[in-house]
C-alpha cells in the first residue's frame, strides 16, 4: 500500500512538472469560455471553461447524455454554441471581431478557423463511393490545394501508418469496422490538424476489433505534436494515453487532472462511483 | 390476314412521327433533367422564400393535369398575346411537369444521404458547395437513377398527349391514319403500340446500365 501511494506521488510529481513547462511555453490551443449549449429546453452544457495545451492530450470521460459529445461538436463546428465563446489558436471560432465587436461568425470565417481542428467520429463516416485512397486525397487536393501526387505520397504515408496500404484501392464497404476507423483516422490525419477530436472511436466496433484501433490512437498520441480530445468510455486506454482526464458530468467538467490521481484518489462522490462502474476503476481503489 | 405491304406502309407513314416522338422525348427530357434540379436544390434552399416559392411551383405543377396545362399554353396564351410555337409548347408543358415530379426524386434523394456524411465534409473543411459537389451529389445522384428512369418512360408515354394540340407525333399520325382507313384500326394502334415499346425499352436499358455504372463502391 505505501509502495504504490510512493509511486502515484511520483507519477503526480511528473505530470506537474511536465503541465508548467507547457503552460511557460505556449497559450492553449483551445479555450472554452462559458460556454453554454441548449437543445430546446434541454441544457446540455452548462457554462465550461476548458483549455487544451499545444500537443496536450485530455482524456474525456463521464456518463451517457452528460454532453461529451456535444463538446467535441461545437469545436468541430458542427454544432453551434448557445452562448459563450471558443477560441482556437487566439482566433475566436463562432465569432469574429468587426470594429472591435465580436459579431456572429460566417461560414467564410469558420472556414479559415476550423482548419486547425480535425475529428475521428464513432461511426466512420467514410466516403462510400470512393477508394480508401481518394477518400485520403479528397480534401488535400480541394481543400488544401496540394497537387495530386503530393496528396497523393501523403496518403500512402498515413495508410502505411495505420497499417492499410494494401486496401488503398478497396472501397470502405469491404473493410471491417475496425480498418474503416482506421482509414477514418488516416484521413483526418492528412489534414494535418492541431487539434483531433475521437468521439468514442471505438463503441461501434466489434470488439475483436478495438484493440488495433486503440493501437494506432496510441502511436499517434506517442508522437506528440497534435492535441488530442479523446472521449471514451475504455478507463484503461484513458490512463495510458492521456496527460489529463476530464470528468463530465451534468453538462460540466466536475474533475480534472493527471490520470494517475484522477483514477486513482477521485475526490467527488460522483466520479468515485463512476469509475466503480469500470473495473479499472475497481482495481484501484482496493 | 393482313397483307405485309399493308403493316409496311402503316410504318412507313408512321416513321416520321416516331421521330418527332424521340425529339420531343430527348428534349423535355433535357428540360425535365435541368428543372429537377432547379426545383430540387429549391425546395432545399436555406432561404425560406425559395422554399416556399419553389414548393408551390412544384405542387401546382403536379397537382394539375398536363393535358390541361397543354391547352392552356396552346389555347389560352395566344390569348393574352403571347403564341409560342407549338413544338416548343409541347417540349415546355412536358419538361416542367416532369420537371416538377422529378424535383421530388433530386430532393428527396438528397435528404437520403446520412448526416455524418456532410459531417464528415465539415471535419475535412470542405466548402458547402464541395460538400454537395463531392459527396453528398455522387452518393444521391445514385440513388436518383432509377426513379429518373420511370420518369423517363412516363414522359415517353406522355409526349402522345400532345398530339392533342396538333403536335405530328406517332399517335396524331396514327390517329389521322385511321380516319381515313378505319378498317386498319386494329393493325395502326397494334403498331403504334409496339413502336412506343422500340423506343422505351432501350431507354429502360439505358437506365439500368447508368444504375449499374453508378454503383461502385456498394455490396
Ligand atoms: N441534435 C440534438 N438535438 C437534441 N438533443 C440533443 C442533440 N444532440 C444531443 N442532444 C442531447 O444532449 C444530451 C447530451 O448529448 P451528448 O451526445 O453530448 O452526450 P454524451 O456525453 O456524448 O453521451 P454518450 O456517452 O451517450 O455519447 C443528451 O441528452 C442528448 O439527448
Ligand atoms: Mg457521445
Amino acid at each position: 500500500m505505501s509502495a504504490e501511494e510512493t509511486q502515484t506521488a511520483t507519477l503526480e510529481k511528473e505530470e506537474e512538472t511536465q503541465g508548467t513547462e507547457k503552460k511557460e511555453e505556449a497559450l492553449p490551443i483551445v479555450r472554452y469560455r462559458k460556454v453554454s449549449k441548449s437543445f430546446g429546453e434541454n441544457q446540455v452544457l452548462k457554462e465550461v471553461d476548458f483549455d487544451l495545451m499545444p500537443g496536450e492530450r485530455v482524456a474525456i470521460i463521464g456518463p451517457s447524455g452528460s454532453g461529451k459529445t456535444t463538446l467535441a461538436r461545437l469545436l468541430m463546428t458542427l454544432e453551434k454554441p448557445t452562448s459563450g465563446t471558443i477560441e482556437v489558436d487566439g482566433r475566436q471560432l463562432w465569432h469574429k471581431e468587426v470594429k472591435g465587436k465580436l459579431v456572429e461568425a460566417n461560414e467564410k470565417h469558420l472556414h479559415e478557423v476550423r482548419g486547425d481542428i480535425g475529428m475521428v467520429f464513432q461511426h466512420f463516416n467514410l466516403f462510400p463511393h470512393m477508394t480508401i485512397l481518394r477518400n485520403l486525397t479528397e480534401a488535400p487536393v480541394k481543400v488544401l490545394g496540394l497537387s495530386k501526387e503530393e496528396a497523393r505520397e501523403r496518403a500512402m504515408g498515413m495508410l502505411e501508418k495505420v497499417g492499410l496500404t494494401d486496401k488503398a484501392k478497396a472501397y470502405p464497404a469491404n473493410l471491417s469496422g475496425g480498418q474503416q476507423q482506421r482509414v477514418a483516422i488516416a484521413r483526418a490525419l492528412v489534414m494535418r490538424p492541431k487539434v483531433m477530436l475521437f468521439d468514442e472511436p471505438t463503441s461501434a466496433l466489434d470488439p475483436e476489433t478495438v484493440g488495433e484501433v486503440l493501437d494506432v490512437i496510441k502511436e499517434i498520441a506517442a508522437e506528440g505534436e497534435m492535441a488530442m480530445m479523446l472521449i471514451t468510455h475504455e478507463m484503461s486506454f484513458a490512463r495510458d494515453v492521456s496527460d489529463r482526464v476530464a470528468f463530465f458530468d451534468e453538462g460540466c467538467i466536475q474533475e480534472q487532472g493527471p490520470p494517475s490521481k484522477l483514477f486513482v484518489q477521485p475526490e467527488s462522490e460522483r466520479l468515485q462511483s463512476f469509475l466503480s462502474r469500470f473495473n479499472l476503476g475497481e482495481e484501484n481503489s482496493q | 390476314m393482313v397483307p405485309i405491304d399493308v403493316i409496311a406502309h402503316i410504318f412507313d407513314r408512321l416513321l416520321p412521327g416516331a421521330a418527332v416522338t424521340v425529339q420531343l422525348t430527348v428534349l423535355s427530357a433535357i428540360l425535365a433533367f435541368f428543372l429537377s434540379f432547379l426545383g430540387g436544390f429549391g425546395r432545399l434552399s436555406k432561404f425560406r422564400i425559395i422554399r416556399f416559392v419553389s414548393a408551390f411551383l412544384v405542387e401546382f405543377f403536379r397537382g394539375t393535369s398536363l393535358l390541361v396545362q397543354l391547352f392552356w399554353l396552346y389555347f389560352a396564351l395566344p390569348l393574352l398575346g403571347l403564341e409560342l410555337p407549338t413544338g416548343l409548347v409541347g417540349i415546355l408543358a412536358l419538361g416542367i411537369n416532369y420537371g416538377a415530379y422529378g424535383s421530388e426524386v433530386v430532393r428527396s434523394a438528397i435528404l437520403s444521404i446520412p448526416q455524418g456524411q456532410t459531417e464528415a465534409g465539415i471535419a475535412l473543411n470542405m466548402t458547402p458547395g464541395q460538400r454537395m459537389r463531392l459527396i453528398i451529389l455522387p452518393q444521391a445522384f445514385r440513388t436518383m437513377l432509377p426513379s429518373f428512369g420511370n420518369l423517363l418512360i412516363e414522359l415517353l408515354k406522355g409526349t402522345a398527349l400532345v398530339s392533342l394540340i396538333t403536335i405530328p407525333d406517332m399517335t396524331f399520325e396514327a390517329k389521322s391514319m385511321r380516319t381515313n382507313a378505319e378498317e386498319y384500326t386494329l393493325q395502326i394502334f397494334g403498331i403504334l403500340l409496339i413502336l412506343y415499346f422500340i423506343i422505351g425499352y432501350p431507354l429502360s436499358l439505358l437506365t439500368r446500365w447508368a444504375e449499374r455504372r453508378f454503383s461502385v463502391g456498394r455490396s
